[in-house]
């Protein structure tokens, strides 16, 4: 095993279970208030902050910017890398510039599509996908890049960064097995750590679970917290594999609206309790509740 | 609005060789031909390939359909002169060959023929003479129908024939012979005063070897003669008392009818013979008023040739049958008949089905009667030709060479019976036809050679097509009742009412008619063999439509993106046509251009002489399969609005007419509204089956939803 | 086959502003066969100009044609209407008709009627499905037949995305997860190994990442030769 370039790396080599949480950049330039989220509910509860790069085609301030930022104020950012919106001579770049800002833990992903976003006339670029993004990624690291040279051999950096390398998986898509096939390939080409899609069902994440026993990068479960019964029907008609079971709906729409997050808390804190004995960490989506983020974790009993 | 007389000539063929069954057909082709319907002529439905004289049924069929009956008879006229008698007497072999009987009944195309023929009488339809009438004389002997249809042919061939009739009246045997319960006078004079309009000249009472002979004839200035006087006596035989005056020859009987002379018959009338010159004689006797009319003859029921429908009628008159008897004696009792003396009959053909009577003389029995009539069969009567050089072959009959028509001597031709096996009118017309032509030949070059090859003909229709073609009951045909008929001479059945005509020539399928692929301008899309609702259409290269197999319903045509099918029965750009025509007649205003088709629409609409909704062109189709968006988008640019009257689900004359024409005009009013028109100005309505007042009713409502928002 | 579809008529309309005599040509190709660029459709279109014409007071004149294939100039000896008497021909050929009349006859203003829109096949009565990218680099013998490329609203070539949602792409709901399809496919033909196996990213010179694409056969190149005496 080599050296841990990050905190998270090392905490999930130890063997420890381990919390990541999640921001996203605003649309616009006051970074304040996300950053000060960051700082006074993650910082100390968790052991790194994932940074959304454009999440859901919406745009907005830049993924590398504010991982920075994170690392300014001493909290350890995951940069997500989307390529959705840069062909592999941004990527690749991009990565070695949040190299030089500090930034370690990396998430690579497809992306939503920009039909689902705010700009759907944009042009999608998909130069390379998650599987070759991470492929670059690990050859940026052996001190190469994608190109070659006049003979034909790979450029040679001046430098090569280290990254502790990312992928994510849909735990409970309907037709699982290409989604583990796919999880394979990611591993192969370099993946490190896996941060799942949200999941509210923990029999069907244990049963995944033991469909990649043969896998041994971490896995940290995905939990987005729910805001209302609303969201959660929501989320079952609407993001593709997830599936808020019937239960958990029930007591969000039972809840009085002013013990909504109270509630909400007591979900996650239970579901964590209950998938931690099968998984590596868990990854907190908040949407916004930062603040909930150390209840969860206490809820959770960690 | 009258919408779409004049546009076609469907006779009009003048067109470069276009043999389909071999080649490809190719836009230049099309462009080449006056009409496609030329296309036609170069293979014939199973109608009219079987017709004698060839009509062209499917064209005329269609003119009834669309009202068009002027043209209709026209059509049918250019290839028979005799339409009016044919719609009578007509055996039509059209009929028994028509393709419809695979699907259920055969089209009454007699009865068509009959209903539009005498609807448009001699007056309505078309003398077309040449302008200049002054090439050779030619006599003609008989005005029958062979010698009328030769006269005729020869008048429009610039000739001046002379027809010379023994009689003091025009028509031959349908004039003479033929009951007028069967055929009215005054349909009969329809032909006959078409035929002389064309410059046929009549001479009646002029038996020729009298004062007019055949060597006298070309002296005269005659620089042919067609001997056409058929088999003008009867065959008798030679028994004792044969020659009795109530003994009669049947042709001497029918024609004392014919001419209002009373034959004198006593109550009991013996007729001998089972044809149906017989059943004429033994029907004619009974309205007479003879008390017991009997027929007697050799043949058995099957045997005998009489048409069944003309045995029913006469049995239903009171007509009785005795078969398998041969007469042997007039058994006379003082002055009068007593009884006809008969043997039996052991068969009546021989092992190789020639007529060959076999009779046992052991059987003999006496008939009771008091009057004979010998319908036995008719003979050529060559008493004129005395004299005249001509040569009689071994057999006693004319020198006759049938592949020139020509008698002995080559300026003297013969048509008809005198010449041909005994036949009907339509077989006689078809000789008169040809020895025209001869003559033609003869007089211009000196040399006559026919070309009797016909077209090729359309095939069958198999099982799988014919089980997709909707069913339409056959119209009937009213018959008086029997105690009715007995009475007089009127006619015995009725006449097509003009809804029940334009019904029945609406079950025509047009065989042949339909659809034709120019292969230069399909793309192979695959779009027609996706919509025929028969399976027609096939692609190999580019698409083949079978044309023997299409049923004529449009769809492809109106659905084609390449505009490379053509219908074989219309002009290229028909609706279109129709349309700019139709619009052209309105008055100033509002302009709305209604399409309606199908099966049912009101005989009144179909002609255009309805009462109409005002600022409307109406257009009538076949059906709306035929009306293309392209169609509909053109009207639009000619007026403010389109109505499209189809038919409701299942009462068209096509399958999927309601649902392709509903998807159509969706789609142009998709159009228009994409195009920031209003998709209104285009409305549809399922209600052409509901008639005349439906219809208008239905175009009224179109209008007003018209400037809904 | 090219598929494509009639532009919005307020485009063609603008297009045409200023002529007087315009001539609406079809394509006997491609885009007959999707119903698009046909003689029909060249009638149709005809007549919604006429109609704005005359609802407008613009008088133009219109007159339609359609020739075989608008991509190769041979045929322009077909037509009936000679584009040179026109202020402005509106072709409903795809886009390489467009280009490929403009390219010979540069006197004319060659207008698009139509947007050229994809590869396909007709797949039902009246619809036409993409299949092909043109991407230069075909797949599909590791793919069980199924493009990734056209078909996959990423173009992605190692696997379904989390946005398969029930079969279907995230992207639109009526559209199938190409990724999906192919999983299932190689399932059923027992190759499921072609789609564990890592694919590269993909070398877009082949579509159309280095410019202007070009096919040249030299076996069929211009002979310069004089015949021997």
């Amino acid at each position: 095993m080599t050296e841990p370039v990050s905190n998270l790396q090392s905490q999930l080599d130890s063997g420890k279970f381990v919390v990541t949480g999640e921001i996203g950049p605003p649309k616009g330039v006051n970074v304040d208030k996300c950053l000060h989220e960051a700082e006074a509910y993650l910082k100390n509860s968790v052991a790194a902050v994932n940074v959304t790069d454009i999440q859901t085609a919406v745009m907005r301030t830049g993924s590398m910017a504010v991982s920075h930022l994170l690392v300014s104020k001493g909290i350890e950012p995951v940069y997500q890398m989307v390529t959705r919106d840069r062909n592999r001579l941004a990527l690749q770049s991009d990565l070695l510039s949040a190299y030089v800002l500090g930034v370690r833990n990396v998430l690579a992903l497809t992306g939503d599509h920009v039909a689902m976003g705010d700009h759907p006339a944009a042009k999608p670029v998909y130069d390379l996908d998650s599987v070759s993004l991470l492929a670059a990624i690990t050859n940026l690291e052996a001190g190469r890049d994608m190109g070659l040279d006049t003979k034909g051999n790979p450029n040679q950096l001046d430098g090569a960064p280290r990254f502790f390398k990312g992928a994510c998986v849909t735990p409970c898509a309907e037709e699982v097995e290409p989604q583990i096939i796919k999880l394979e390939k990611k591993i192969e080409a370099g993946a490190q750590f896996i941060q799942t899609q949200a999941v509210y069902d923990p029999a069907a994440f244990e049963k995944f679970m033991n469909r990649i026993s043969h896998l041994k990068a971490p896995v940290l479960v995905g939990i987005v917290m729910l805001k209302t019964a609303g969201m959660a029907k929501y989320m079952n008609s609407s993001v593709p594999g997830v599936n808020v079971p019937d239960a958990i709906i029930k007591r969000m729409a039972d809840a009085a609206k002013e013990d909504r997050q109270k509630v909400s808390i007591e979900i996650c804190g239970e579901l964590v309790a209950k998938m931690k004995h099968c998984c590596q960490g868990a990854h907190l989506m908040t949407l916004g509740w930062d603040h909930c983020v150390p209840e969860i974790v206490k809820a959770a009993g960690l | 609005m009258n919408v779409g007389r004049g546009n076609l000539c469907y006779n009009s063929v003048a067109l470069r060789e276009i043999n389909m069954a071999h080649s490809d057909l190719t836009s230049r082709d099309v462009a080449s031909l006056a009409n496609p319907a030329g296309l036609m002529e170069n293979q014939y439905a199973p109608c009219r390939w079987a017709c004698p004289v060839h009509a062209d049924v499917r064209t005329y069929i269609q003119l009834v359909a669309e009202g068009r009956f002027a043209e209709s008879v026209d059509v049918i006229r250019n290839r028979l002169a005799f339409a009016c008698v044919c719609g009578r007497v007509c055996h039509h072999p059209c009929e028994k060959n028509c393709r419809r009987q695979d699907v259920d009944e055969a089209v009454a195309i007699r009865e068509l023929k009959r209903f539009v023929a005498e609807k448009v009488g001699s007056s309505g339809c078309t003398v077309s003479r040449p302008e200049t009438q002054n090439k050779a004389r030619v006599a003609i002997v008989g005005s029958g129908p062979a010698g009328m249809s030769a006269a005729l042919e020869l008048a429009r061939k610039g000739y001046r024939p002379t027809v010379f009739e023994k009689h003091h009246l025009a028509g031959g045997i349908p004039m003479t012979a033929i009951p007028k319960y069967r055929l009215p006078r005054d349909v009969l004079q329809m032909d006959v005063d078409w035929i002389v309009a064309h410059g046929v000249e009549v001479v009646t009472g002029a038996e020729i070897g009298k004062e007019r002979t055949l060597p006298s004839l070309l002296k005269d200035g005659f620089a042919a003669v067609i001997l056409a006087t058929g088999l003008a006596s009867s065959r008798m035989l030679p028994l004792p008392n044969i020659n009795h005056p109530r003994v009669y020859p049947v042709l001497d009987f029918l024609r004392e009818l014919a001419f209002d002379r009373q034959p004198a018959i006593g109550s009991d009338v013996l007729v001998v013979g089972g044809g149906n010159v017989a059943m004429d004689a033994a029907r004619s006797a009974v309205r007479l008023g003879a008390r017991r009319v009997r027929a007697v003859c050799l043949e058995n029921e099957q045997e005998m040739p009489a048409w069944e429908w003309e045995r029913t009628e006469a049995l239903e008159e009171g007509v009785t049958f005795i078969h398998r008897r041969g007469p042997v004696e007039v058994v006379t009792d003082g002055g009068s008949i007593r009884a006809l003396r008969t043997r039996g009959v052991k068969s009546v053909f021989d092992a190789d089905k020639r007529f060959n009577p076999q009779y046992d003389d052991s059987d003999i029995q006496d008939l009771e009667c008091d009057t004979v009539v010998f319908a036995i069969g008719q003979a050529p009567d060559f008493a004129f030709t005395h004299d005249s050089g001509l040569e009689m072959d071994s057999r006693g009959r004319l020198a006759f060479n049938p592949l020139t028509q020509q008698t002995s001597m080559p300026n003297i031709f013969a048509c008809g019976e005198i010449v041909t096996p005994p036949g009907s009118v339509v077989e006689a017309c078809a000789s008169g036809v040809r020895v025209a032509a001869a003559v033609d030949m003869h007089l211009q070059t000196g040399s006559i050679r026919f070309n009797d090859a016909l077209p090729e003909k359309i095939g069958t229709i198999p099982a799988v097509t014919a089980g997709k073609v909707l069913k339409f009951q056959r119209q009937a045909v009213d018959i008086a009742p029997a105690n009715e008929r007995v009475a007089g001479w009127s006619e015995v059945d009725h006449n097509l009412t003009e809804e029940a005509a334009l019904g029945e020539a609406r079950r025509c399928m047009g065989c042949g008619g339909g659809a034709e692929v120019m292969v230069d301008k399909c793309a192979a899309c695959m779009t027609c063999v996706r919509v025929c609702p028969f399976g027609i259409p096939k692609v190999t290269d580019v698409a083949r439509i079978d044309s023997a197999l299409c049923q004529s319903c449009g769809i492809c045509i109106a659905e084609c993106p390449a505009g490379a099918i053509i219908s074989r029965s219309l002009p290229v750009g028909d609706v279109q046509m129709r349309t700019r025509h139709a619009v052209e007649l309105l008055p100033a205003g509002r302009k709305i251009v209604a399409y309606i088709g199908g099966f049912k629409a009101s005989a009144a609409d179909w002609v255009g002489q309805s009462e109409s909704v005002e600022g409307v062109a109406k257009v009538y189709l076949a059906s709306t399969t035929r009306l293309a968006v392209s169609d509909m988008l053109h009207a639009l640019t000619l007026a403010d609005g389109v109505v499209v009257v189809g038919c409701g689900q299942g009462l068209d004359r096509y399958p999927q007419s309601a649902g392709r024409t509903s998807l159509r005009v969706d789609h142009a009013r998709r159009l228009l509204q994409s195009a920031g028109f209003n998709a209104n100005a285009v409305q549809i309505s399922l209600a052409a089956h509901e008639g005349l007042a439906g219809v208008n009713e239905a175009i009224r409502q179109a209008i007003s939803q018209m400037s809904q928002p | 086959m090219i598929v494509a579809e009639l532009k919005p008529f307020d485009e063609i309309m603008a297009m045409l502003a200023g002529s007087r005599k315009v001539l609406v040509l079809g394509c006997g190709s491609c885009v007959t066969v999707c119903l698009s660029g046909g003689q029909k459709q060249a009638e149709e279109l005809a007549s919604l100009i006429r109609l704005r014409s005359q609802q407008t007071g613009m008088d133009i004149t219109v007159d339609v044609d359609c020739i075989t294939r608008q991509c190769d100039k041979e045929f322009f000896d077909n037509f009936k209407f000679d584009p040179r008497g026109y202020d402005a021909v509106v072709s409903l050929a795809c886009g390489v008709g467009v280009g490929f009349m403009s390219r010979e006859m540069p006197d004319l203003r060659i207008l698009p009627g139509l947007n050229t829109t994809f590869y396909g096949a007709n797949t039902a009565p009246g619809e036409w499905k993409e299949f092909c990218h043109g991407c230069g680099d075909c797949v599909l013998a590791w793919t069980g037949g199924i493009c990734p490329i056209a078909r996959c609203s990423k173009s992605l070539i190692n696997g379904t995305c989390g946005g398969t949602n029930g079969g279907k792409c995230e992207v639109k709901p009526e559209m199938d997860c190409a990724w999906l399809l192919i999983y299932q496919r190689l399932r059923e033909l027992g190759k499921l190994d072609e789609y564990r196996k890592i694919r590269p990213a993909r070398d877009w010179r082949k579509d159309r990442g280095s410019g202007v694409r070009r096919l040249s056969r030299q076996e069929l190149s211009q002979i310069d030769e004089e015949p021997r005496q």
